[in-house]
């Protein structure tokens, strides 16, 4: 069977089930991942199943990233608002599990959801915020092919003080 | 840059929102043999649910864009004309047209419309293909869709049952980089 749209090397995507909601409920409220995700308020049970479980479409493309050797829920990554007409759509990512930071999961993942969004949801444009100082992550941006296009300057206010945002832009053809 | 020529005008009609004020007119059309043997409307239609259907309409979408179309010079209601696109990811628009309006029949009007809203779905909507079907029978409706630059790609067979027959249905499309500008 040759591999589909959903399998890359060391992960794939697939929808979110109920039973991953308390894997995802952990993470969510976990300081150390929270620091890279753009909200104040802590998550609720609810906030998460309302969250995880609505059925992907193309206004909302929310995937569970599993690791292939086992099946093991680490993250999630997702498509959202696109536009049919300009047919943009903006990214999320993150890697919950802390144990897969480091090992190639989310450049993986990061392929795996933009040639989804290029090659199944037809799309031209894919982007995403990311707060400026997470080097990490812009990094791994870069290496799938994302541009630099605008710092928007004190974007958001928290831990008592403002941070800049970074928006990222790639276009169809433009992913690595 | 902004065109200099609305997106939403062609050379005889312009094409906007539907009001509830059209439903007069669109109560006339649609309960008119002549208009809807070739529709897909069977049944008579009451001033009620044509009210009803104008008054709950959606804002136009990427979905389902529906537009009255009126004279350019005039504003005369002449007819209704929709685009529906069951799945963004193909970008494949359905065509819905009647020009109701029995004064404006084989001048000009419907050509006119079939490609201001082929326009709006190439270059407003980012379509890749439009298509639609034509009952075989019409004639008139098949000469604009080609004059228009659709191509017939097909054949349904007695696809539709209507007044005691079957009649064939012809499918009908054009893709983007067919699609030929009325030059003004």
């Amino acid at each position: 069977m040759a591999p589909g749209p959903f399998e890359g090397e060391l992960i794939r995507l697939r929808a979110h089930e109920p039973e991953d909601v308390d894997r995802a409920f952990t993470w969510l409220n976990d300081p150390e991942v929270r620091q890279f995700l753009g909200r104040q308020y802590p998550f609720s049970r609810k906030d998460v199943t309302e969250r995880l479980l609505p059925a992907p479409s193309f206004a909302s493309a929310l995937f569970a990233i599993v690791r292939k050797e086992d099946g093991l829920l680490i993250g999630d990554c997702g498509l959202f608002g696109a536009s049919p007409e300009n047919r943009g759509a903006s990214l999320g990512i993150q890697i919950g599990d802390k144990t897969c930071w480091e090992g190639g999961y989310g450049t993986d993942a990061m392929r795996v959801v933009c040639r989804f969004g290029f090659e199944t949801m037809n799309l031209h444009r894919i982007d995403l915020h990311v707060l400026a100082w997470n080097e990490r992550a812009i990094h791994v941006y870069e290496k799938v092919g994302f541009h630099r296009e605008a710092v928007c300057r004190d974007a958001m206010f928290r831990f008592g003080k403002y941070y800049d945002i970074l928006v990222m832009g790639l276009l169809r053809g433009e992913l690595r | 840059m902004i065109p200099t020529r609305s997106s939403m005008e062609g050379r005889l009609v312009r094409l906007r929102a539907r009001e509830p004020q059209d439903e007069a007119a669109f109560h006339v059309w649609f309960n008119d043999y002549a208009v809807t043997e070739f529709l897909a409307i069977r049944y008579p239609v009451s001033h009620l649910a044509e009210r009803s259907m104008l008054d709950s309409e959606p804002a136009l979408r990427h979905e389902r864009a529906m537009f009255s179309v009126e004279t350019l010079g005039d504003g005369v209601l002449i007819g209704n004309c929709e685009l529906r696109v069951p799945g963004a990811e193909n970008r494949c628009g359905n065509v819905g047209i009647a020009i109701g309006h029995t004064g404006y029949r084989d001048r000009g009007y419907g050509t006119d419309t079939m490609r201001t809203l082929s326009r709006f779905g190439f270059t407003m909507m980012n379509l890749h293909r439009i298509e639609l079907t034509v009952d075989a029978t019409n004639a008139r409706a098949r000469h604009v869709y080609r004059t228009v630059g659709f191509v017939e790609e097909g054949l349904l067979r007695d696809h539709r049952f209507i007044s005691g027959a079957y009649r064939d249905t012809v499918v009908m499309s054009i893709l983007r980089n067919e699609f030929q500008e009325d030059p003004l």
